[in-house]
C-alpha cells in the first residue's frame, strides 16, 4: 500500500547539498533515501541538509533510514541538519536522540544559515 | 461506535496483516479521538504510536503472513482513551532487556530498528504487553483524556 508514497530529490544551494523529501518516510524509503545521500557524496557535499515536506507519516521504520544516513554522515565527517519537520515529527526525533546528531530547524533558510557557523 | 449507558465508548477494526494498512487504523482511531476531544497534540501521538503497535503486531507478532489478521480495540472512558492491538501471535513477543539506545546503533552494536516500543512508550501514558492464555500478542497503551501536551520526556 506504501511502496511508492516519497519523492526524493537532490539540489545544490550555497553550498550545501539539500535532499528533498517529500512524502511519507517508512521502510519503502530506504533505497532513494540512501541513494540520493551516496548521490551528494559522491560529489563531495560536505554539508547535507534532509529537508522534509508534506511528511504525513514517518515511523520507526523510518528513523532507523535516518539513523544509517547519520551513521554515514559521521563517518564522512559531514555535517547534517533537518529542515521542513512538523512539531510533532520534531519531538519525535528528539525522543530517539536524532537531535544529538542533526541540528533541527524550522525551515530551509533557517537552516542554510545555520551551516554558517562550519564555515572556515 | 458504540456506547454503554456507562458512558464507555468503543471501536473495534481487523486489518490484514500488510504493511500500510495501519495507517487506515490511524485515520480511523483519530477521527474517532478528535470527535471524542482529545487535543490535536495528542491525537497526533496517538497516531504515531497506534502506527507502530501495528507494525510491531504485523512484523513480529504475524511474521508478516498476509493470511492472518490485526485486530484493534478501542475503549474509552471519563478518564482514558485505551487502544489494544491483537495479533494472531505466530511468535510470542519477548520484550528487550533494555531499551534501544541511538549510541548503540551508531557505533553498530546495535540493530537499526527496534524504535517502535520506546517511541509508543514516551508518546503514550502507559503501556505494555498484556499477559494472555491463548495465542497471539496483545499490545495495550492509554491516553488520558485530561490532555495534557507532552513534551519529550
Amino acid at each position: 500500500m506504501l511502496e511508492d508514497d516519497l519523492t526524493v530529490t537532490t539540489r545544490d544551494q550555497d553550498g550545501v547539498a539539500i535532499i528533498d523529501l517529500v512524502g511519507d518516510v517508512t521502510t519503502f524509503a530506504e533505497d532513494k533515501i540512501n541513494n540520493a545521500y551516496r548521490e551528494v557524496t559522491n560529489t563531495g557535499a560536505r554539508f547535507v541538509l534532509l529537508n522534509f515536506r508534506q511528511n504525513d507519516y514517518i515511523n520507526s521504520a523510518g528513523i532507523a533510514i535516518l539513523i544509517g544516513i547519520v551513521t554515514e554522515v559521521n563517518r564522512n565527517n559531514q555535517k547534517l541538519a533537518v529542515s521542513g519537520l512538523s512539531q510533532h515529527f520534531q519531538k519525535i526525533f528528539r525522543m530517539v536522540g536524532l537531535a544529538q546528531y542533526a541540528d533541527i530547524y524550522q525551515t530551509e533558510e533557517e537552516a542554510l544559515s545555520g551551516f554558517d557557523r562550519f564555515r572556515g | 461506535m458504540t456506547a454503554s449507558p456507562a458512558t464507555t465508548m468503543s471501536m473495534e477494526l481487523t486489518l490484514p496483516n500488510q504493511l500500510g494498512y495501519e495507517l487506515i487504523a490511524r485515520d480511523a482511531i483519530a477521527a474517532f479521538a478528535r470527535r471524542l476531544g482529545m487535543p490535536m497534540d495528542r491525537v497526533d501521538d496517538m497516531k504515531t504510536a497506534l502506527c507502530e503497535a501495528c507494525i510491531n503486531a504485523i512484523e513480529h507478532g504475524n511474521l508478516l503472513n498476509p493470511d492472518l489478521r490485526v485486530h484493534i480495540l478501542c475503549h474509552v472512558d471519563a478518564e482514558r482513551f485505551v487502544i489494544e492491538v491483537y495479533d494472531q501471535g505466530l511468535r510470542r513477543f519477548v520484550p528487550p532487556s533494555s531499551l534501544p539506545n541511538i549510541a548503540d546503533k551508531l557505533n553498530g552494536t546495535g540493530s537499526l530498528r527496534g524504535m517502535g516500543l520506546l517511541l509508543i512508550s514516551q508518546l503514550s501514558d502507559e503501556s505494555g504487553f498484556v499477559p494472555r492464555d491463548e495465542a497471539g500478542n496483545c499490545f495495550r497503551f492509554a491516553f488520558q483524556r485530561s490532555g495534557a501536551a507532552h513534551g519529550c520526556r
